[in-house]
């Protein structure tokens, strides 16, 4: 063998990069090639010239200001994090042992690396003034330096488990989070530490970890927010200056003055929260003679709930694109009367006042899916296409899989199919299709689920479609369920593929339910899109609490498809409507012709699922307030019809396909006001509206009017009702946390 | 010898500063396209690592740096919607390299290796100012962007390639013969 002078590993020999073995490989090669001797040469004398002139690239500093502001704040501690001075005694041993495991992994890791002290020369300015060219350096592989990397974070951030503090939330989600992190340790290092970490964490409703283990390689900075230093005191400091920041802002590890500076120093400070949402403008007030329709899809996901109460439970506020005020109030069911006839959903709207902004009129619009029996179920066929990839080792990812998913696998029956297709670097059918009559085998495949590796969605996804097609039952339920983080590592393609794949996929007829686990959603939005271009919902799970309401209280509505592509249009009616505003949805806005235009994809709504809509209105002639446009030259006013004269507010419409149906039918349901307050209004109706206000107020939206976290609390208080499962009264343990953290700031200020 | 450095380096914040503030500002400023917010990136950079355990990150300080840097660039860059995070669209490597004559035209005038440095995709453009200018090795640019150590030992092949076409056919800045002959 003669080796190319274009080698690209020739380069990495020239730069050292290559380990024995190798670069004896390529040594030995050189003695025989003259060219790829004079390669090595010239590829030496580029990157000499290469650093010469990015080393003459002016030297960029920091202000004096942004410079001091580091200097105050940095001390020379070698154990104790500045912000959490009294961590490591609270959190006693259980702290120490993980930060000796902390150094043991990372001594493991460092072992594998070039040394950087070795790697450089510096002059007396610190600059950087040529690399020690040693080829004989060492380079081992090493276990995932990536993620060790943005694991030296947690043993700063997971100690305020031990901090007493108010909030019963809090303390809950801080005591999960010391939990998962020190479980996420010992899967990798040490199995003596895992019976004090369950013990740590008995007592507790659910054992979660925390999300902000997520996505190792893209945020070791991110990781810090969900932490927040310290607890009481400290938390308080900590949340009142956090809180002086627009409300978008979602925590750094820091604060103080810093924080301050830099707010001062201009609205384009960034907040540097790394996880990724999709920018979210509220819906303006359109006016009805402009604007009499307005379409939208529904949407029954639910992840931005789970995600914003993991926010509010580490003690800081959710990114304003974070909230998605559908999913949230779409997080509830409510008490809306199934459908009578043989439409597979009933539409029912109720019509009070706006608690926010009392002159204005609210508009709830409740859609119900038939709920089908447990017993009437049609069988399924399902396929659990698992992530199983290195990144899915924390105790919130696949192991929290491996406890939901049994959930679900108990309430099916021997006419329900399972199979369990898991992808990494490669990917592999760990169970074919077995009926549930073979549950103790399903559960033991399950059971024996182990991650590492890299992760390559595609051929996975390949695999599971292909799985569920081949025993594709015919009327009943076909769907491939994606447990993931959403951390496609292998490249980035792979994600394209993977939605691509998808979509192509959907026109089988096998539907997908994407489950988001531990990611901090970070990949959210990616998420959101597999789910909406497989016919598929999403939900974020982030405890077992969460698996079992998605998988078996919902099994139904996650399960069983009972129409999709359900779009709502709502026609105001001009002569009582002056203008209207849809609360949420953005991202779920369709044009008025793609109503009836059954090309157009749209939401799914599940069996029992309930899905509710708010629009704010303003009634004709008070309209006055808002922004307007000038009058037409050329056109007169619109002309009513009769009917305008009617009384009706508004004309709902709905469409929708039966599950495997390719023409959509119409429903048409009018809608009358008749006046009432929402004191008056249904328990569900005050209920929705709290959640709305606080999406409201958390997004700062210019249209949250008069809504305070108190009037939140009283309304949800208001309209809490039975609450068997006890969602509302964990809703309004939230606001009790957002307020508590709001008006801690104010008796500073 | 070296393990007392590491300490200093994780204790004494002005040689830090000094060590790390321009490459690093130098390094948000390819992102984030505006030097302003770079410092600002790094003012958070650096008060970040204010809250973090320093002492976990003796020995790997440096990478730590630049991922967090290059997070909170990434960050900003999204949020102003300047464009797509580089990530996301340039990580495999391209096969439309600079045409290496195209390079040389805008060589002639400037006969830098930066020129041509900036003719290369964003994505490469990181992974050699990493590599040459903040003297990160493969690993730990891998660590840094996310790619893989192979993606970024072809990134960097590539690159001194096409800029070693142009740049030692040519000793002296303004030989342009010379440089056409090679």
């Amino acid at each position: 063998m003669r080796i190319d002078p274009n080698d690209a590993r020739l380069t990495a020999y020239a730069l050292g990069e290559l380990d024995e073995t190798e670069q004896e490989a390529i040594e030995h090669e050189l003695l025989h090639s003259e060219a790829a001797r004079q390669a090595v040469d010239e590829i030496r004398a580029t990157a000499e010239v290469l650093k010469k002139e990015l080393g003459n690239e002016p030297r960029l500093q920091l202000s004096e200001g942004q410079r001091s502001s580091i200097e105050r704040r940095f001390r020379p501690a070698k154990r104790k994090p500045l912000f959490a001075p009294s961590r490591v005694l609270y959190a006693g041993g259980a702290v120490l042992a993980a930060a000796s495991l902390f150094l043991v992994v990372y001594l493991n890791w460092s072992a594998g690396r070039i040394s950087l002290e070795n790697a450089f020369d510096t002059d007396i300015n610190g600059r950087i003034i040529g690399r020690a060219s040693s080829p004989r350096t060492v380079v081992q592989e090493s276990p995932k330096p990536v993620e060790v990397i943005s694991k030296q974070s947690h043993p700063v951030q997971q100690t305020p488990e031990q901090v007493p503090t108010k909030s019963a939330v809090v303390q809950l989600d801080k005591e999960r989070r010391g939990g998962g992190i020190g479980t996420e340790l010992i899967v990798r290092n040490d199995a003596a530490l895992q019976s004090l970490v369950q013990a740590a964490q008995t007592g507790q409703k659910e054992i979660v970890a925390s999300s902000a283990v997520a996505t190792p390689m893209a945020q070791p900075a991110m990781l810090k927010p969900t932490a927040g230093p310290g607890g009481g005191a400290g938390a308080h400091s900590f949340l009142r200056k956090f809180l002086l920041q627009d409300t978008a802002s979602v925590s750094q590890g820091y604060e103080s003055e810093e924080q301050k500076t830099l707010r001062d120093k201009g609205s384009h400070r960034q907040n540097f929260n790394t996880e990724a949402y999709d920018r979210v403008v509220d819906n303006p007030f359109l006016r009805a003679t402009q604007n009499p329709l307005s379409t939208f899809s529904i949407d029954v996901d639910t992840a931005a709930y789970a995600n914003l109460r993991r926010f509010l439970s580490s003690g800081a506020l959710p990114p304003k694109d974070s909230v998605r005020i559908e999913e949230m109030v779409n997080y509830f069911a409510y008490s809306y009367s199934a459908p009578k006839n043989s439409d597979p959903f009933s539409a029912q709207v109720e019509v009070a006042s706006a608690p926010w902004k009392p002159e204005h009129r609210l508009v709830k619009i409740g859609l119900k899916g038939r709920e089908i029996a447990q017993d009437k179920r049609p069988s399924s066929n399902l396929v659990f296409l698992i992530d199983v990839s290195g990144s899915m080792q924390p105790p919130n990812k696949l192991p929290l899989i491996k406890r939901g998913l049994p959930l679900l696998v108990e309430k099916l029956t021997e006419n329900d199919r399972v199979a369990i297709v898991v992808y990494a670097g490669a990917s592999g059918l760990v169970l074919p299709s077995t009926t549930c009559d073979h549950k103790a085998q399903i559960l033991a495949a399950l059971e024996n689920l182990e991650s590492g590796g890299s992760t390559n969605g595609a051929s996975g996804i390949q695999q599971a479609y292909d799985t569920a097609i081949a025993n594709f039952i015919k009327g009943g339920t076909n769907r491939v369920i994606l447990a993931t983080d959403g951390d496609f590592n292998v490249g980035v393609t792979n994600q394209g593929e993977l939605t691509r794949l998808i979509e192509e996929k959907a026109k089988s007829g096998v539907f997908l339910s994407v489950l988001g686990f531990g990611m901090g959603n970070y990949k959210d939005s990616t998420l959101e899109k597999l789910a909406d271009k497989g016919n598929g919902n999403y939900a974020y799970v982030d405890s077992l609490q969460e698996a079992r309401k998605v998988l078996v209280e919902e099994m139904g509505g996650t399960l069983i498809t009972i129409a999709k592509d359900v779009k709502i249009q709502v026609e105001f009616n001009p002569a009582l409507v002056g203008a209207y505003r849809l609360i949420g949805y953005e991202n779920r806005i369709l044009r008025a012709e793609d109503f009836n235009d059954d090309a157009k994809d749209a939401g799914e709504i599940g069996a029992g699922h309930t899905v509710t809509a708010l629009y704010e209105v303003v009634p004709a002639g008070k309209e006055g307030d808002l922004p307007g446009i000038d009058a037409l030259k050329y056109q007169k006013p619109v002309a009513t019809t009769r009917e305008s004269k009617s009384g009706e507010l508004l004309t709902l419409k709905l469409r929708y396909k039966e599950p495997d149906g390719t023409t959509s039918k119409l429903i048409q349901v009018p809608v009358s006001d008749r006046g009432t307050g929402w004191a008056q209004a249904s328990r569900d109706f005050k209920f929705a509206s709290a959640v709305a206000a606080l999406g409201m107020i958390l997004r700062d939206s210019p249209y949250k009017g008069n809504a305070t976290l108190g009037s939140v609390l009283e309304l949800a208080e208001a309209g809490r009702g039975e609450d068997k499962q006890g969602y509302r009264v964990e809703f309004i343990e939230l606001v009790g946390a957002a307020r508590g953290l709001v008006e801690g700031r104010k008796v500073t200020d | 010898m070296k393990s007392s450095e590491t300490q200093d380096q994780g204790n004494d914040v002005k040689a830090l500063l000094d060590r790390f503030q321009g490459p690093l500002i130098r390094y948000a400023l390819q992102i984030t396209g505006d030097l302003e917010r770079a410092r600002d990136v790094v003012q958070d950079t650096f008060l970040q690592l204010c809250s973090e355990n320093r002492a976990s990150l003796n020995g790997h300080l440096e990478p730590w740096l630049y991922t967090v840097c290059r997070n909170r660039a990434l960050d900003v860059r999204r949020k102003e919607g300047r464009m797509n995070p580089l990530t996301e669209t340039t990580a495999e490597p391209r096969s439309d390299s600079p045409d290496p004559s195209v390079s040389m035209e805008q060589t002639e005038t400037l006969g830098s290796a930066l020129k041509i440095l900036e003719t290369l995709p964003v994505s490469q453009q990181e992974v050699i100012r990493l590599k040459f200018q903040n003297e990160l090795s493969y690993k730990e640019i891998s660590q840094v962007t996310g790619l893989s150590v192979t993606n970024i030992g072809f990134l960097i092949h590539a690159g001194l390639k096409a800029i070693r076409q142009n740049v030692l056919a040519q000793p002296h800045a303004n030989s342009k013969v010379l440089r056409r002959i090679k």
